[in-house]
């Protein structure tokens, strides 16, 4: 009895004292390191996405912190975080300072395909596990790279699988037998249409592309190129552009009277309340687009419902400066992995975190839906719907789901009037 | 589609003349590189953006606004910052550092002032309808910004020909010791000029979110390049080259995004090469010294 006792308290003791001694070892905060752009091209999609993180971040601190599973102890996050201005080197230089200089514990790209394109052999080389939050360039993920994991779009190669889907198999009942693609020539955009591409041709699908062609992603007029797709006479256009491409096609397109009969663009989906500010409601009605993580109510088992982080949104960020969208939501959810991989890795080593994000794949149900990653780190699970946008009968749009179908909503209009 | 394009440019070009036109008044007059150009412009696209969303009012009629808000903050500016980089040793050289750093802070300010989201104004307020031209159709607002542009380098002509103020003028940019020495005020026609290049700044700026799509904090890099492109084939230093110039590069633009679109971007660096390579004085180049 008395030797049960004391081998009881020693026991008890040395756990104690082992886990006394954890926590005296665990750091005072765990630093993520980032950048965002706050000026130039890809600001508009940065800026979202970078308040997204931070409140989360802010969220978590107010809390305590973040349950670390390594240290057993919440612990505070830190953001170390500096501005590229949408500058590929000066995000080069940065993603370097960040790792050899701020020796952060993470490290977490900026949005897109563009500035994170210069993350993905800078964190390979050091060895560091590369937070991707939106870059989703599929030549990104490679099979001798274990640096990288997606955390909240799907990879670009099968992002538009649902709009090639839709064109292929729904298409040729409506009357589609013409495509027309046009695209910015970046990461991003260029990989949206390669899809499309490949999608259409692997069908067999009676339709044929009679347009297909790249623009520079600084394009600011599209009269001549939309007079050029008209020439060629289409059923469907497929417009994969950033913020910027999509407001300036759309707005020449309203402004010179031109209808197509089926148009898709990006960001009327994904940045909605951007574009309709923009263009306006009624130059995105009959725009189909994907439906966004921000206009699905998916359920999540982690972190805020879409109302509340919408709520504590418009709270935090006011000033409306940065709109609520896709992006934000992109961010947040960035937040929401790391968050449930902390609490799962054994300890803070880049290949236990990558262990610990990978665990959580097809398991893990956030805003953007199920987090799903392949073997290369793409994520593959978040796929957005098709969705054409309509009226709402007041000065905005709404979404109707048309693809797929058990997704379904309503049906397309088609063509467009 | 060769016709399309050619119209189109016509009226890219004419606006891409008043794009480039303040850039080139102010270096054909004081020979100082204001980086700070495309910045100003976008300044002006904010404000006809928040006359447009505060007031109701109609950027034709914010243009007027902008060009007198703009045309008397050049003064103080002028003074501020020119008749000290004229004074030194290499005033081209340090007028692009410091214009440099005046871009970066009204860019900066601005994006903290109104975000980095691209903003615009509906096309349709400048007119309702595509306009139709010889067999081929225009969105309305692109035609009034095209005439707004041409009436503006129209003033900049008459204002530099056939006023006393323009002939002043003309005599600082042929020589300004020479001017000087005949008892001119250089400073006083300098620091005029100066305004008035920033108000065609502002005033291209008021159809920017028209020709341009949209509007964002961080535009004036861009349109500093394509300026330069413009002034350069033109004639650097003639603000009427600038006139040639800007329509040569606007139906380039609309060629290269008909037959080459995915390179269009390289325009304005194969037009500065080749210009510097064929004629680096620009195609209007002999006038620049006998302006």
């Amino acid at each position: 009895m008395i030797r049960n006792l004391a081998f009881g308290v020693f026991v008890g003791s040395f756990v104690a004292i082992t886990c006394a001694a954890r926590a005296a070892d665990a750091p005072a905060e765990i630093k993520l390191g980032t950048l965002y752009a706050s000026s130039g091209n890809f600001a508009s999609i940065s800026m979202p996405v970078h308040y997204g993180l931070k409140l989360w971040a802010e969220a978590k601190n107010a809390e305590g912190g973040v349950f670390v599973k390594a240290f057993n102890k919440k612990i505070p996050v830190k953001l170390v975080e500096y501005d590229d201005q949408s500058n590929t080197a000066t995000a080069a230089t940065l993603y370097n300072q960040l790792i050899t200089q701020d020796k952060v514990d993470i490290l977490i790209s900026d949005s897109g395909s563009v500035l994170t394109s210069v993350a993905v052999p800078i964190a390979r080389d050091h060895k560091m596990l590369l937070i991707d939050q939106t870059g989703t360039g599929a030549n990104f993920f490679t099979k001798d790279n274990p640096y990288i994991a997606l955390m909240s779009d799907p990879v670009s190669s099968i992002w538009p699988k649902y709009v090639a889907d839709f064109l292929t198999k729904d298409g040729p009942a409506l009357g589609i037998k013409r495509i027309a693609i046009l695209y910015s020539t970046n990461d991003f955009t260029g990989t949206q249409a390669t899809a499309v591409r490949t999608f259409i041709k692997a069908s067999g699908a009676p339709v044929e592309i009679v347009y297909d062609q790249g623009v520079p992603t600084n394009t600011t007029s599209y009269n001549v190129t939309i007079n050029n797709i008209m020439a060629v006479n289409p059923d469907a256009v497929v417009e994969l552009g950033y913020p910027n491409n999509d407001i300036s096609f759309l707005r020449n397109l309203q402004d010179s009277g031109t209808k197509f009969k089926w148009l898709f663009a990006i960001y009327p989906g994904l940045e909605t309340e951007l574009l309709v500010k923009n263009v306006g409601a009624k130059g995105l009605e009959h725009v189909f687009s994907y439906v966004p993580s921000s206009a699905i109510e998916y359920k999540p088992e982690l972190g805020m419902s879409l109302a509340d982080f919408h709520a504590a949104w418009e709270k935090k960020y006011a000033d409306a400066k940065v709109e609520f969208g896709f992006n934000s939501v992109a961010g947040y959810t960035t937040g929401l992995v790391l968050e449930a991989a902390l609490g799962a890795a054994a300890s803070l080593d880049q290949l236990e975190l990558r262990k610990a994000i990978f665990g959580l794949s097809g398991k893990l149900k956030t805003l953007d839906g199920t987090f799903e990653l392949d073997e290369m780190g793409a994520q593959i699970g978040e796929i957005t719907p098709l969705g054409q946008l309509e009226s709402d009968g007041k000065d905005g749009v709404k979404f109707v789901v048309v693809y797929p179908h058990d997704m379904a909503t309503g049906r397309p209009v088609y063509p467009a009037k | 589609m060769l016709e399309y394009a050619l119209l189109a440019g016509l009226l890219f070009g004419l606006y891409y003349s008043l794009v480039g036109l303040g850039l080139n008044l102010i270096f054909g007059v004081m020979r100082i590189v204001n980086l700070a150009h495309g910045d100003f412009l976008m300044l002006g696209a904010f404000a006809a953006f928040w006359l447009f969303n505060l007031f109701g009012t109609n950027p034709l009629v914010s243009v007027l606004a902008v060009l007198a808000v703009f045309a008397l903050l050049g003064l103080p500016l002028y003074y501020l910052f020119v008749p000290r980089l004229l004074a030194a040793k290499d005033p081209e050289m340090l007028s692009i550092i410091l214009f440099f750093g005046l871009s970066q802070v009204i860019e900066a300010l601005t994006t903290i002032a109104f975000g980095t989201s691209e903003r615009s104004i509906p096309g349709n307020v400048l007119g309702s309808g595509p306009v139709r031209f010889l067999g081929q159709s225009f969105p309305i607002a692109w035609v009034v910004s095209g005439m707004a542009s041409g009436l503006a380098v129209l003033g900049v002509y008459l204002y530099l020909y056939r006023t006393r103020l323009g002939y002043l003028t003309r005599a600082v940019m042929v020589h300004r010791e020479e001017a000087v020495a005949t008892g001119i005020d250089v400073h006083r026609v300098s620091a005029i000029a100066f305004g008035v290049g920033l108000a065609l700044a502002a005033t291209a700026g008021v159809f920017a979110p028209f020709m341009l799509g949209s509007v964002t904090p961080a535009m004036g890099v861009d349109i500093n390049i394509t300026s330069f492109a413009v002034i350069v084939v033109g004639s650097l230093g003639n603000p009427l080259g600038s006139v040639l110039g800007g329509i040569v590069y606007g139906i380039s633009l609309m060629f290269m995004q008909s037959y080459f679109s995915s390179w269009a971007n390289l325009l304005p660096y194969l037009l500065l090469i080749g210009i510097l390579l064929v004629r680096p004085s620009g195609l209007l180049g002999r006038q620049v010294r006998r302006a």
